[in-house]
């Protein structure tokens, strides 16, 4: 599965390629169903449990890079998958500004720590708003 | 500079050396050179129930094991390579563990027999299993297990710098540690504490963090039960966190 949005103007794929859209409040405890529901997403698309638990930290990653420290407001994943391979999009909703200090040295850290678990990843734009996404490969799948 | 290059040489210490030489005194300076790396990832996983200390312990032992497997000829960049080796020893740090957090008791039981399960299927299968594959062999339905290793790992979505229910973030509420902080200092004490631990022990410590294998294979190797070995496990790491808790 090729990563719609890997250019910084596309639609993303909100419109078109997610077959599963979740929109959480700004909460730390949502956050739990962001990673449940890739975790089923992923069990679908034949994943191993290793790779499952990578997903679920690349995806606390993503999220930390869309909020960037927001506490309010809320938080758009959407997931497309098919055997072997899931994408994963983030957004942020809302009207705060991202705080300067949002990642602060965490951002080299996180693109590290995404670079280690996922196959792609990176930023996009939806309707003019940034986001981030993510694309993972099973290892067997040839990826 | 191609990315190969880049990445066999950090502060003037040489990946490609190393890999050729094997000198036990370059290994020492590039696992003192990326105990930074340890340490910021070890703060990621604050405030799930363990230590930072304890984490630490088991991101440093991690890097050693990435710094003697690295191989300066694959291409890639040795901190992706650490980040993922430490980012795995940290996982199955918490799997063994368990957690500090509250769940459910089914859920706990579900979660340890799930333990036992992926280590042995992984066995059987040659590969880590599926959701399904665990489901099966549990009986526990797909969300159950999901449920179970959601709750049991204790995973928080957490950056300590992200806001908390409190007022600040979590990393205000920590004291402020420089991700270089004493590498030098940590490394040498763990060095120490290592060569002080049982010939046995040291064995054990190598079996399971540099070769890889599972506590079960360890046991198979060395003739005794796999409980037998968790303690020994236990107890090493423990004698080897004593000069950093002393300090």
């Amino acid at each position: 599965m090729s990563p719609e949005p890997t250019g910084s103007t596309g639609s993303g794929p909100f419109a078109s390629a997610a077959q599963v859209e979740l929109t959480l409040s700004v909460a730390d405890d949502l956050l739990v169903l962001a990673r449940l529901t890739v975790s089923a997403v992923a069990t679908r698309a034949g994943f191993d449990i290793e790779e499952i638990e990578d997903l679920r930290l690349a995806v606390d990653e993503l999220c930390l890079q869309v909020l960037l420290g927001r506490r309010t407001g809320r938080l758009v994943l959407a997931m497309a998958a098919e055997p072997g391979c899931i994408d994963v999009w983030s957004r942020y909703e809302g009207t705060e500004e991202a705080r300067p200090d949002g990642l602060d040295d965490e951002g080299d850290l996180s693109e590290r720590i995404l670079d280690a678990l996922v196959d792609e990843h990176g930023p996009f734009v939806h309707d003019g708003r940034p986001g981030a996404f993510l694309t993972k490969r099973r290892a067997l799948a040839g990826g | 500079m191609p990315p190969s290059d880049r990445s066999t040489i950090t502060a003037g210490l040489s990946f490609a050396d190393f890999a050729a030489t094997r000198d036990p005194h370059l290994r020492d300076l590039l696992v003192e050179a990326h105990l930074g790396l340890a340490h910021q990832l070890a703060r990621r996983f604050a405030n799930r129930g363990e230590t930072h200390e304890d984490l630490v312990q088991v991101a440093s032992v991690a890097l050693i094991h990435a710094v003697d497997r690295f191989d300066p000829e694959r291409g890639f960049e040795f901190s992706t390579f650490a980040t993922r080796t430490i980012l795995g020893e940290l996982k199955r740090h918490f799997r063994d563990k368990g957690w500090a957090v509250r769940a459910p008791r089914r859920i706990q039981e579900l979660y340890l027999e799930l333990g036992a399960a992926t280590d042995a299927l992984t066995q059987e299968l040659g590969h880590p299993p599926t959701v399904p594959e665990l489901a099966a062999r549990t009986g526990a339905s797909e969300e159950a297990v999901l449920e179970a290793v959601e709750a049991g790992q204790a995973y928080r979505a957490t950056s300590i710098d992200a806001p908390d229910r409190r007022e600040g973030t979590i990393a205000s509420r920590l004291g402020q540690i420089d991700a270089g902080f004493d590498g030098a200092e940590d490394h040498q004490v763990l060095m120490d504490a290592l060569a002080l631990l049982p010939e046995r022990e040291q064995r054990i410590l190598h079996l399971r963090y540099v070769d890889g294998l599972t506590q079960s294979q360890i046991a198979e190797q060395i003739g005794v039960s796999q409980m037998h070995v968790s303690r020994l496990l236990t107890a090493s790491i423990a004698r080897l966190r004593e000069p950093f808790t002393e300090a």
